[in-house]
């Protein structure tokens, strides 16, 4: 459907130019004394409107012709052929139309128009179409590009809808064995514990399937996950695994991808309290500060021994670590480009990751 | 009566040391004699013990169930078990050796068992080939033993491999640690993209190669980071051209 064909108030106001245009060309065959005032604007209006509508037409004309596919002689051609065709027709239906002033009670046409004066109307139309043309061109151009530009956006969207959902359904699943091998183990000397773990167990997946839909989550939401998920972890390794979680009261309500910290108490545990002898405490930290969200996840390592050099590289470029660290740095880059960051620091006794992304909370 | 059969129990979970010991206390005949819960801990009982059974975790601190049997050279009365480990599964599978995949059912449990007690004390050709393709990964750390002490020395760390005799002197910055093994069979685990076998007796790390210098008429020599000269062969110089 045309655009102005399409809407009611635009086609009012293209109505109103065209009669504009009738009155003017009224007003010239008044000065030029062909007819009174009357029947100049009796013989022009209707024939102004009309070719209104007939230079409408020149939006279809210019979708036929796509802009990628075309040469030089062919469009100028079918360009110039239509111009002089709806020229033509709107000319001699304008004389019929004056024809019909004999019918009338003067027994005269409208206008007595010289030759002269239908030739200029006749060049008149075809230029009018070709500037109609031209303006169809164009508009229709624009079209293309807006579709483009939204069908390209839209597209964006679905890849990183895709690419986030990728990211985020990725559940060790070493964690879930093994605490079904821990279960196992209690449902024998401690039936109560073993309700408590798979309850926990329950739970933790529970919530990472319902955040996993989400794009971001309050850290409060994540938190809770994260205490269920420790919750699991201490039954398995008992006294060796402490944790800290000191969360400011206003970062609670910041947002953040959801399983960010989660895969971090993960690797702590995993590359760091698991290969110490006496355990270690997890420590978080997470405070609001100038509109930035900072999360820190630290945890003791084994310090490297001087007779094994490698031995300390080795455990913290062990592979699982590494995937799990670039996996939150994809989706941080995907949610926020360059304004969230992730930081690793290998301190003798420590290992440390921090995270920064602005400290955005949902709008209430 | 027969003599008990003596176990070892190897896992960091304490809970699940305890559901292997629960299994085990229904076996008249066994006894378990030790629990470890880490790799290192794992390879001073095996050699203390000398347990007739090892229930060997395969993912553990400090070092694997398969870098236990590498450093012990134990090759039999091994059962596996494991909760998830996508490359040791397809090498077991690949080997035909049986595991216990966590959580595991009292009966898969005895039947693990069984196979194992049919087998006893024979070593199982399996797990060489097993220890020996490192579960089908590329090396990434060098263990070595050295008396009670073990040295575990990541790959990306060592600047050249020399072989001495039936040892090889492995350089790593300013120290040469001795290794009992045959070089080609160590050439065979590293990575063939950093590891280059560049002599007979040599082989070199691209990371660690600083300068190829000329020696003698038509020879060359390798310069390594640490300031070692390495000598390079004919052959070992056309396998460098084709990477530098």
């Amino acid at each position: 459907m045309h655009p102005i064909l399409a809407d009611a108030r635009r086609l009012f106001a293209y109505l109103a130019a065209c009669a504009l245009a009738g009155t003017g060309l009224a007003a010239l065959l008044r000065l030029a004394d062909v007819a009174g005032w009357g029947n100049a604007l009796v013989f022009a209006l209707p024939p102004a409107v009309g070719y209104g509508f007939i230079a409408l037409s020149a939006y279809w004309l210019c979708r036929a012709l796509p802009h990628d596919d075309r040469r030089g002689p062919v469009v100028a051609w079918r360009f110039g052929g239509a111009a002089m065709v709806a020229s033509l027709a709107w000319v001699a239906a304008a004389q019929a139309w004056n024809a019909t002033g004999t019918l009338g009670a003067a027994g005269r046409p409208f206008v007595q128009m010289p030759p002269a004066g239908w030739v200029l109307m006749l060049v008149a139309g075809t230029v009018l179409y070709l500037v109609s043309l031209l303006a169809h061109d164009v508009l229709v151009a624009f079209e293309r590009v807006r579709e483009h530009a939204r069908r390209e956006a839209e597209s964006r969207v679905l890849a990183r809808d895709a690419e986030l959902r990728m990211l985020r359904t990725q559940i060790d699943p070493h964690f879930l064995f093994n605490s079904l091998n821990s279960i196992s183990a209690l449902t024998a000397f401690d039936p109560d514990e073993a309700r408590e773990m798979t309850i926990d167990l329950a739970q933790f997946f529970r919530r990472t399937l319902a955040l996993a839909e989400r794009e971001r989550i309050p850290l409060a939401e994540e938190v809770a996950l994260c205490r269920h998920f420790l919750a699991i972890e201490r039954r398995r390794f008992g006294a060796k695994l402490g944790a800290a979680l000191r969360i400011a009261p206003e970062a609670e309500a910041c947002l953040l991808p959801p399983m960010t910290l989660q895969p971090l108490l993960e690797n702590a545990i995993k590359h760091g309290i698991r290969g110490l002898d006496g355990g270690g405490t997890i420590e978080v930290d997470v405070v609001v500060q100038g509109g930035w969200l900072h999360v820190a996840v630290a945890n003791p390592v084994a310090a490297a021994a001087p007779s094994a050099r490698g031995a300390g590289a080795g455990t913290s470029a062990a592979p699982g670590l590494g995937l799990g660290l670039a996996n939150i740095r994809a989706r941080l880059a995907v949610l926020h480009g360059t304004r969230a960051r992730l930081d690793v620091r290998r301190e003798p006794a420590r290992f440390v990751v921090e995270i920064t992304l602005p400290a955005d909370t949902e709008p209430s | 009566m027969t003599p008990a059969l003596r176990a070892l129990i190897v896992d960091d979970e304490d809970l699940a040391r305890r559901l292997v010991r629960e299994f085990l206390s229904k076996q008249a005949d066994v006894e378990i004699v030790g629990e470890c819960d880490n790799g290192l801990d794992a390879v001073k009982q095996i050699g203390a013990l000398a347990p007739d059974l090892v229930f060997l975790d395969i993912q553990m601190p400090r070092l694997t169930g398969l870098e236990v049997l590498e450093l012990t050279g134990r090759r039999s009365g091994v059962i596996f078990t494991t909760a998830y480990d996508e490359h040791a599964m397809k090498a077991f599978d690949l080997h035909a050796v049986d595991y216990l995949l966590k959580p595991f059912s009292k009966a898969r449990f005895d039947e693990a068992l069984g196979r194992a007690r049919t087998l006893l004390g024979r070593d199982a050709p399996a797990l060489d080939a097993l220890v020996a393709t490192r579960a089908g990964q590329a090396l990434q750390r060098l263990l070595i033993r050295d008396r009670d002490q073990v040295h575990v020395v990541a790959v990306e760390d060592i600047d050249c491999i020399e072989a001495q005799g039936d040892y090889l002197a492995v350089h790593a910055g300013a120290q040469c640690l001795l290794k009992l093994q045959p070089l080609a069979e160590l050439e065979a685990q590293l990575d063939p993209r950093t590891f280059i076998r560049v002599h007979r007796s040599f082989i070199v790390n691209l990371a660690a190669l600083q300068s190829i210098e000329r020696a003698g008429a038509d020879g060359h020599a390798a310069r390594l980071r640490n300031g070692k000269r390495v000598p390079i062969s004919r052959a070992g110089y056309e396998r460098l051209k084709a990477w530098v």
